[in-house]
């Protein structure tokens, strides 16, 4: 197995790549469920709000969510421009 | 098992390009539009007062869609995209119990349909926000908080497309691959038919479901 | 001296780590979720010391479910060990590693995920005695549905053992077995424990209002069903490595870049996974305690599981990216 340069560099930007995506998705995807478990907790103690709480639901996943769209933004760079 | 990516396809060269159809994914997309303009005939034929057995089933489906545009949205608004999320609904439902049947296969199992289902859904959202805050209250949100996020949610709204394609691709495909791996570990005794159920009525629909959802969730966050 | 036999120590190596492996990791999964069972049943024996025979019982069929996790990691480790691998390549040592690996990291999640239900059961029945019945049935559903992540690792390891893969290049073709073991592995520890987080609070809620157990059971199966999606998207990821050819390639960047597809798609269900187990027990708590209001709260829990899985959608986007593409 011949092991040069720019093919050491392309593996390890794909492994980086693997990498960042993968380990950055736990984070996000905790973080949304725990809002959504509160969310649900609120509309169990006060249903009448149920649309407000939705929407307040979606825009605190959304900023949670962008730490997931940093490393999709990197896992992409990665990839292509690397 | 060589039946797993086995697809038929029609190529067509067009002037030094190739564009290829997919045949057996439009058949089968025709086969549901078959179903579901036949289904929705036979429900409003001679509708009335005391309605008949099909035409229970079509209300049941309108009325529950149209309630749930109505809380996301509001009134007004859910009698412009109500018929669109109903239907976008049926189509859906369709299409994931499709693989039931022998000899068919889901719509949604191939790429393609998702992928133009969650296009559609972008571009009517971004529509209906453009055409209650303004083309300017628009474009400035994507500015939001600091100018220099913008290519950031750029791509933030545009992972919106790729993740409700795929989750719906995944789920159907997946499933059929699950299907098709333990029914040929098993020698298609017992086990298929349930995983049949649970994966196609049972994942379809909720599948079905939360698309719908989103598309209305998309929508809303536009409009608001 | 032929091929097979050059290979057989190799292979025997490489199916003894395996085994280690999949035993080893296997069992921290039924471990803990036994104990956080048998820590539970002795809280509520000392609460309800006049039903301790119902509450043993309730533990021990508990425990029996939980235990079957590293049950199948007993299976595969045994079949490591013992099976005769005559005329294999060299690939089958990297498909053997790879089979250890997913029954190891698969079993982790469901193991501890199908504790939950056990405990929660047990604390349940010594509030309400009288739900005894209801609580156990629910009980075995939410902690058999848990399995599936585990079950799904087995199918992978089972096909990594099984299968031939006489023909394929060398090359690149280990690094994408090895990765289809880690992609269904991986990931089947976020779905396995989410679900149990789901049907831990269904049995908590059942104890608290008996009367609600059709509701709460039919929002911990959706809900259960869909924190699965992220082992879905492992396990589909898993298949495309284990059936897609791949071209003959001694460049260090083909191999590593499906085993970056595997890492990613494992790797990136775990979070979503949980979260989504813990959207569901936010859900299945608050029907028990709002049961009228059960449409609003299955709407909103799958909203908020559909959102918080879009990273996982994004791993695989990744690994999809990263097999085809790259």
């Amino acid at each position: 197995m011949a092991i040069e340069g720019a093919d050491l560099v392309k593996a390890a930007a794909f492994i980086g790549a693997g990498l960042s995506m993968g380990l950055g998705a736990i984070g996000p995807g905790v973080g949304e469920g725990m809002v959504a478990a509160k969310a649900c907790e609120a509309i169990g103690k006060n249903p009448r709000e149920a649309g407000l709480l939705t929407r307040t639901m979606l825009v605190g996943q959304a900023v949670s969510e962008s730490t997931g769209i940093y490393s999709l933004v990197i896992a992409l760079l990665l990839l292509f421009v690397v | 098992m060589g039946e797993l990516g086995l697809i038929h396809q029609l190529i067509i060269p067009v002037f030094g390009y190739t564009v290829t159809l997919n045949l057996e994914v439009i058949l089968m997309t025709w086969i549901v539009f078959a179903i579901l303009i036949v289904f929705g005939i036979f429900a409003t034929y001679k509708k009335g007062v005391v309605p008949r057995p099909l035409q229970v089933i079509g209300e049941v489906f309108v009325e529950q869609f149209y309630h749930l545009t109505e809380d996301a949205l509001d009134r007004e608004m859910a009698k412009t995209y109500g018929p669109l999320i109903v239907s976008l609904f049926l189509f859906l439902l369709l299409s994931n119990w499709l693989g039931l049947i022998p000899y068919l296969q889901e719509p949604t199992k191939d790429l393609n349909t998702p992928l133009s289902l969650g296009v559609m859904g972008f571009a009517i959202a971004h529509y209906a926000g453009i055409k209650s805050k303004g083309f300017k209250a628009y474009i400035m949100e994507y500015f939001q908080p600091i100018f220099f996020m913008m290519p950031l949610n750029l791509i933030g709204e545009l992972a919106k497309i790729v993740s409700i394609s795929f989750r719906l691709f995944g789920n159907i495909m997946g499933g059929s691959i699950i299907i098709l791996v333990v029914s040929y570990l098993t020698y298609n005794v017992v086990l298929p038919p349930l995983l049949n159920a649970f994966f196609g009525l049972f994942v379809g629909t909720i599948q079905a479901f939360v698309f719908t959802m989103l598309t209305v969730v998309y929508i809303s966050v536009q409009v608001k | 001296m032929n091929m097979a036999t050059d290979f057989e120590p190799i292979i025997r190596l490489s199916a003894y780590i395996g085994g280690g492996i999949a035993m080893g990791l296997g069992a921290v999964g039924a471990a803990i979720g036994e104990g956080y069972t048998a820590a539970e049943a002795n809280m509520a024996v000392s609460r309800n010391p006049k039903i301790s025979g119902d509450i043993f019982k309730n533990m021990l069929v508990g425990q029996a479910v939980a235990e079957s996790a590293s049950i199948f990691a007993l299976v595969i480790a045994i079949l490591l060990l013992f099976l005769e691998t005559p005329s294999a390549g060299e690939l089958k040592a990297a498909a053997l590693f790879g089979a250890g690996l997913c029954m190891g990291f698969g079993a982790i999640g469901s193991g501890v995920g199908s504790g939950f239900p056990g405990g929660n059961a047990c604390s349940g029945i010594s509030r309400q005695p009288a739900a005894t019945s209801r609580l156990t049935t629910n009980m075995l559903i939410g902690s058999a549905v848990c399995q599936t992540p585990a079950i799904f690792s087995m199918v992978v390891a089972l096909m990594l053992i099984f299968m031939d893969f006489g023909k394929a290049p060398t090359f690149p073709t280990w690094a994408a077995l090895i990765g289809a073991g880690v992609s269904t592995g991986l990931a089947a520890i976020g779905s396995g424990y989410g679900g149990g987080l789901a049907a831990g609070a269904s049995c908590e809620g059942i104890a608290r209002q008996p009367e609600s157990v059709g509701n709460v059971t039919t929002i911990m199966l959706v809900g259960q069903a869909v924190a699965q999606t992220p082992s879905i998207f492992g396990l589909l990821v898993s298949f495309v490595l284990l059936f897609k050819s791949f071209p003959e390639s001694t460049a260090l960047s083909a191999s590593m870049a499906l085993l970056a597809a595997g890492l990613s798609t494992g790797f990136g269900g775990i979070g979503p996974g949980i979260g989504n187990g813990m959207a569901a027990e936010g859900a299945v708590r608050w029907v028990a305690r709002n049961t009228e209001h059960a449409g609003d709260l299955m709407r909103t829990m799958l909203v908020g599981q559909a959102v918080s899985q879009s990273t996982a959608i994004y791993a695989m986007v990744i690994s999809l990216i990263l097999i085809f593409v790259v």
